[in-house]
């Protein structure tokens, strides 16, 4: 996944010292971010057409689910920020624990998450039922198959940091930007649909 | 023709055209240039996406969708007020379904120009093979069929109106797999064929083809196949996506040395005009 064996090495070094990573991840950020602006400009705007049936169905979720999941995502994003500076400074070992805790608190947001799905679909709320629910399916469920694809990027994180031949600082820091980009993004979910009335 | 294998590091451009007026240049470029059937590719992806937005967007007049929550007088209506359109618009999608075959052969070469295995191409070009059915050609025959059959029962030419936006709409893992495929390849690859950063915009491309799958299930709402998330959304990405690789495509092909190597970079601007005018003269 290198992209050091190009021949732009020194646009790229430029390019470097400005953000952390690869650039290119930072046009995905971007890109996403201007993408999810787009889903929450709907719901926003959908929810301005109904408020009435928005706010009953807010009242239904469970706002100690969405507080639980959000601690275990800032958590995670802690651990990534932590596992990059031990990297940094070249304390691998250390950057390493931080990368499979940042893991293991992505297990927790998901495992939660999932229960707190159960819990509402036990409840009688599904995709189907209203307006409020299929944004709040569509926009848990988009951005759970982001910390699902987040996995992957930490997976090359821990491969990077493994063994003493690869450890590609850029990597490393590209990996984070993309777990970091998924935290950001789940704060603005949970403030949308749990917090805003 | 041989083409020169070795790596080289300057871009490979065609020895210049003798003078003359344009259309003994074209011959020349036509017969004697090296990159004349990427750039042949290249010409093919650009006036198909132009007809095919023409055709779908004014000529046939199908997008953007209709609402899926229409009743049958009003589908009914509706294929009568397109008829022409439908049955001029359509005939010429048929027409030029072939071309879908050089365009993805251009992007299953830029996969084989990276330093990726070869599987990367052969699995896009499979999948991509497909990419016409669901992508224009079930609906094609479906809005053709209730257009030249207005004497039917109104219902079953309201179930041809389903038909048609769902497989067009519902149908997008084929374009999902296909922009995967062509990411892993560009992330994986250390040629520089593309920029990373198009491997990210891939995936994005690739999500949002997942977002229209609820739009079998629902008549209206953002996620209906004409709604808001599911349809308008997604088409801006869509466009942006194809705009972007489009541009890509014709800067690959610029730097193409038909070496094995990383791709050279275009020379600089004063060098690259004369580069340029080299190579679009055809």
């Amino acid at each position: 996944m290198t992209n050091r064996a190009g021949s732009r090495p020194q646009l790229e070094e430029k390019l470097t010292k400005f953000v952390p990573g690869q650039p290119d991840m930072w046009m995905f950020v971007l890109f996403e971010s201007l993408l999810f602006t787009g889903y929450f400009s709907v719901y926003l705007v959908s929810r301005t057409q109904n408020e009435e049936l928005y706010l009953q169905s807010q009242a239904a979720l469970d706002l100690r689910f969405g507080v639980f999941n959000t601690i275990a995502l800032l958590l995670s994003s802690w651990a990534i920020a932590r596992c990059v500076q031990a990297s940094r400074e070249g304390a691998y070992r250390s950057a390493l624990i931080n990368a499979f805790l940042t893991v293991s608190f992505g297990v927790v947001f998901l495992t939660s998450k999932v229960l707190e799905w159960v819990n509402e679909i036990q409840m009688g709320n599904t995709f189907t039922s209203d307006e409020f629910f299929q944004h709040y399916f569509f926009l848990t469920s988009i951005h759970c198959i982001h910390v699902l694809i987040g996995f992957i990027g930490l997976g090359v994180v821990v491969y990077q940091l493994w063994s003493p031949v690869r450890r590609s600082q850029q990597l490393v820091e590209t990996g984070a930007t993309y777990w970091h980009t998924v935290d950001f993004l789940w704060v603005l979910i949970f403030a949308l649909l749990y917090v805003v009335r | 023709m041989s083409l020169p294998k070795m790596k080289t590091t300057e871009p490979l451009t065609a020895p210049d055209p003798p003078a003359g007026s344009w259309v003994s240049r074209l011959a020349w470029n036509f017969r004697h240039h090296p990159k004349r059937e990427l750039w042949f590719a290249w010409w093919v992806m650009v006036i198909f996406y132009q007809l095919y937005g023409v055709l779908f967007f004014f000529v046939t007049r199908v997008q953007p969708p209709p609402s899926p929550a229409w009743d049958t007088p009003t589908v009914t209506q509706w294929f009568s007020d397109r008829h022409l359109g439908i049955l001029a618009g359509f005939g010429v999608v048929f027409l030029i379904t072939g071309m879908c075959a050089p365009m993805n052969a251009l992007l299953a070469y830029s996969m084989r120009r990276m330093s990726v295995s070869r599987l990367f191409a052969y699995s896009y070009l499979i999948i991509y093979s497909l990419s016409a059915i669901p992508g224009m050609l079930v609906m094609a025959i479906a809005m053709t069929v209730a257009a030249l059959r207005p004497d039917r029962d109104p219902e079953l030419i309201h179930w041809l109106y389903d038909f048609a936006f769902l497989s067009f709409s519902g149908t997008m893992g084929v374009f999902m797999i296909g922009s995967l495929v062509w990411m892993v390849a560009i992330l994986l690859d250390k040629n520089c064929v593309f920029p990373k950063w198009f491997g990210y915009l891939s995936l994005c491309n690739a999500l949002t083809e997942v977002v229209v799958a609820p739009a079998w299930i629902f008549h209206r709402g953002a996620f209906a196949w004409n709604g808001a998330i599911a349809w308008w959304i997604n088409m801006v990405v869509f466009v942006t996506y194809t705009g972007v690789f489009i541009v890509l495509l014709r800067k690959m092909i610029q730097r193409e040395d038909f070496g094995a190597g990383p791709l050279p970079d275009l020379p600089d601007k004063g060098v690259a005009d004369h580069s340029d005018a080299a190579e679009a003269v055809r």
